[in-house]
């Protein structure tokens, strides 16, 4: 599957913007037979809940401070 | 995906029940389903696009100008009334799941002998997993999707005839749809400007959000909680001071009742101070009972309502309105008995009934006549109640006065005593006295600041809960905040990530179909010493260069692009590793021997599953034989031109 291939390619980034670009880009694939897909709550799902994962570490991060 | 079986029923020219299986061994992969030109070749391929997709999804056309689905035969065979179903049942293997999908039409014969449709098709679509639970997917279309998208399915299930298309000199522009969907960078592209969308939606609030709010608040908390503290040390400090005063001044006041000179006048102060402490403690007593009544004085305001009311009341009684001096109940009992009051008998419509009848339309019901002497009786009360307000807030206020001057004459006795002793020829009690009145003197001060620090402290206090109010509605703003900045910083770094990486992926990707394409064209077709390359450029352009260097494609045959198309799509099934089979409908057509025996030799290598619907001339000698060890599954369809029906019937390779 080219999903190897696209993880290699975004290897270098950060664990959370390769979590969002394939969450996002399965949303994409199931919706690929739409001209205009309406799934702009779902990505926001998808940031919303990956965004509170990264706040709540940094808060923890800062308490450990 | 791999196919696994199709059964088709009252399909088309496919009357009653036929079952299809194909070959999915690794080695033996490629299914043949043979048939001369009309015999139910491209039906069969249809079945296979309509069940997985229908006629249409969203934009993109599956099925068009293909004429009746239902098979005409059962439809003639039908009763008047009888249902026909139209069925297309699919299974194929995906992932290591088993998906069942199923596509029926039900209709019903007419008197005309035509078939009405019942209802629209009907679409399901199950799947098993390795465990053997079996479940309806609830979401179809975005399952298929996953597997193999309506729109990448062309480059897999394909019409053999029309396939050169992508060869043509104006084709760029399909070659370039066909890499952007089938290798996914149509969903990175979408993903990017998705992405990029939310980032800006989440920009725009968070312009909308002020940041520094929460840090000025808390400043704001922070020094009005230093100035309360200070306050209340200072209040502390000046309580102590002033209570230390108060004990030298008892003190003073214990030594001037022991001085022999003083005893006197100090006695005769602390009766005025004990009775000043009363009328003190009396005044502010007073002063409380005369903010009540104060308060409390607003239906004063409403006396000449009230008063204008009791008048108004008071008329009608003296006109005898109110109470009616005859009662509803009284006048309803003698139309019921229908007998005067002197015990005369009446009829109805007479005078004495007519009577009877304006009476009780003039009368007052009961309930209300109580409910107006009751008001009248309640506003009397009113008027009572204003005249004692009135009254006691009178005297409570001359009371005031008297306390104010019997005060004021206290306090000038007081400071007659304290002259007194202040004079004293005696030195001791003149200097206590003065001592004494520096002592009261800081008592007041401090008194007056203790005050002035509680009400500043109370303030404080205020001032420091609605803080406590904003910062917690700013923590909460700026939690928001903090969370959109975070969400607006994924949103944009995912977004760059994708444009930053979308070049490489497409260069890469096109590099590598160009590689493949090329790998698969010098297999294929039979001039590989002319053709010497094959070269996809940015632009999508697919070129065959030839032995001079130069491009060849406007020269190639239609044979040779159709061998340049099976090439480029083979080559972007290769790469995009998708696990789909490659199903062609009459690929051979137009070719000669020596393409389709370079083609059956190569093909079966390329795909993970082949299913050919050919025609018996279009695979035959060399071509049959390279193919013969791939083949796993081998159909005749078998026309009757009796019935125009099509079976099924299973080729034996023994």
């Amino acid at each position: 599957m080219l999903r190897g291939r696209l993880n290699v390619l975004f290897n270098s980034y950060d664990p959370n913007i390769r979590q969002i670009i394939a969450e996002v880009g399965d949303l994409e694939q199931r919706h690929i037979s739409m001209e205009r897909p309406r799934i702009k709550d779902q990505i926001d799902e998808i940031i919303t809940r990956i965004a509170r994962q990264e706040l709540k570490q940094s808060d923890l991060d800062t308490l450990q401070e | 995906m791999k196919l696994e079986r199709i059964i088709l029923e009252n399909f088309r020219q496919y009357f009653d029940r036929q079952r299809l299986d194909f070959a999915r061994d690794n080695q033996r992969r490629v299914t043949v389903i043979h048939g001369v030109n009309g015999a139910g070749k491209t039906s069969l391929f249809l079945a296979i696009n309509w069940c997985l997709y229908g006629r249409n999804v969203e934009n993109v056309k599956v099925i068009d100008n293909v004429g009746e689905l239902i098979s005409k035969e059962a439809s003639n065979r039908a009763t008047i009334g009888e249902r026909v179903r139209t069925v297309v049942e699919l299974t194929f293997l995906h992932n290591g799941e088993r998906y069942l999908v199923r596509r029926a039409l039900q209709s019903t014969k007419q008197k005309d002998g035509t078939v009405s449709l019942d209802l629209s098709e009907d679409f399901t679509m199950m799947r098993t997993r390795a465990n053997g639970q079996a479940e309806r997917i609830s979401n179809p279309i975005g399952t298929m999707n996953a597997i193999l998208p309506v729109n990448v399915r062309e480059y897999f299930l394909f019409d053999g005839e029309k396939i050169d298309n992508f060869a043509k000199p104006e084709a760029a522009a399909q070659v370039k749809q066909a890499i952007y969907l089938v290798l996914k960078l149509e969903i990175l592209d979408r993903a990017r400007r998705h992405l990029e969308s939310a980032a800006q939606d989440y920009r725009k609030e968070l312009k909308q959000t002020s940041g520094g709010e929460l840090r000025n608040l808390i400043e704001q908390e922070e020094k009005t909680r230093a100035e309360r503290e200070k306050a209340e040390n200072r209040k502390v400090e000046l309580e102590q001071e002033s209570e230390s005063a108060r004990r030298k001044v008892a003190e003073i006041d214990q030594r001037l009742r022991e001085t022999q000179n003083a005893k006197f006048l100090q006695q005769q102060r602390d009766l005025i101070e004990r009775d000043l402490k009363q009328r003190r403690t009396e005044l502010d007593s007073l002063l409380s009972q005369i903010r009540e009544l104060a308060t409390g004085a607003y239906f004063i305001i409403a006396q000449p309502a009230v008063d204008y009311a009791i008048q108004i009341l008071d008329g009608k009684r003296e006109r005898g309105e109110i109470p009616s001096s005859i009662r509803q109940q009284f006048v309803q009992d003698l139309i019921e008995r229908m007998y005067c009051i002197c015990g005369r008998p009446f009829t109805e419509g007479s005078s004495e009934h007519q009577h009877l009848l304006s009476l009780l339309i003039s009368s007052l019901p009961s309930s209300l006549e109580n409910d107006v002497l009751d008001t009248s009786a309640a506003l009397r009360t009113f008027s009572d109640h204003a005249e004692k307000h009135r009254t006691d807030l009178d005297a409570a206020m001359r009371r005031r006065i008297e306390l104010v001057d019997l005060i004021k004459e206290l306090e000038g006795k007081l400071d007659d005593v304290g002259r007194q002793l202040k004079g004293s020829p005696l030195e001791e009690i003149s200097r206590l006295e003065r001592q004494r009145e520096d002592f009261q003197a800081d008592m007041h001060s401090y008194t007056l600041e203790i005050g002035s620090l509680t009400e500043r402290i109370k303030q404080l206090t205020r001032v420091i809960a609605d803080l406590m109010k904003s910062i917690d509605k700013a923590q909460k703003n700026e939690r928001h905040g903090r969370l959109l900045g975070i969400k607006l910083d994924l949103a944009q770094r995912a977004a760059d990530a994708i444009r930053e990486m979308y070049q490489i992926f497409a260069d890469d990707m096109r590099t590598r179909i160009e590689a493949k394409t090329k790998e698969i064209f010098k297999q294929l077709i039979w001039k590989d010493s002319h053709f010497q390359d094959i070269q996809l450029g940015p632009d999508f352009n697919l070129e065959v260069i030839d032995r001079y260097e130069l491009p060849a494609r406007p020269e190639l045959s239609a044979g040779e692009r159709q061998v340049l198309s099976l090439s480029f799509i083979t080559a972007m099934s290769r790469i995009s590793e998708e696990e789909a089979p490659l199903v062609m409908d009459t690929p051979f057509g137009r070719l000669s021997s020596q393409h389709r025996n370079n083609i059956t030799e190569h093909l079966p290598n390329l795909t993970d599953q082949l299913i050919l619907f050919v025609t018996d001339e279009e695979l035959r000698d060399q071509a049959r034989m390279n193919l013969q060890p791939y083949i796993g599954a081998e159909y005749r369809l078998n026309f009757d031109p009796r019935t125009s029906c099509t079976e099924i019937a299973e080729v034996s390779n023994d």
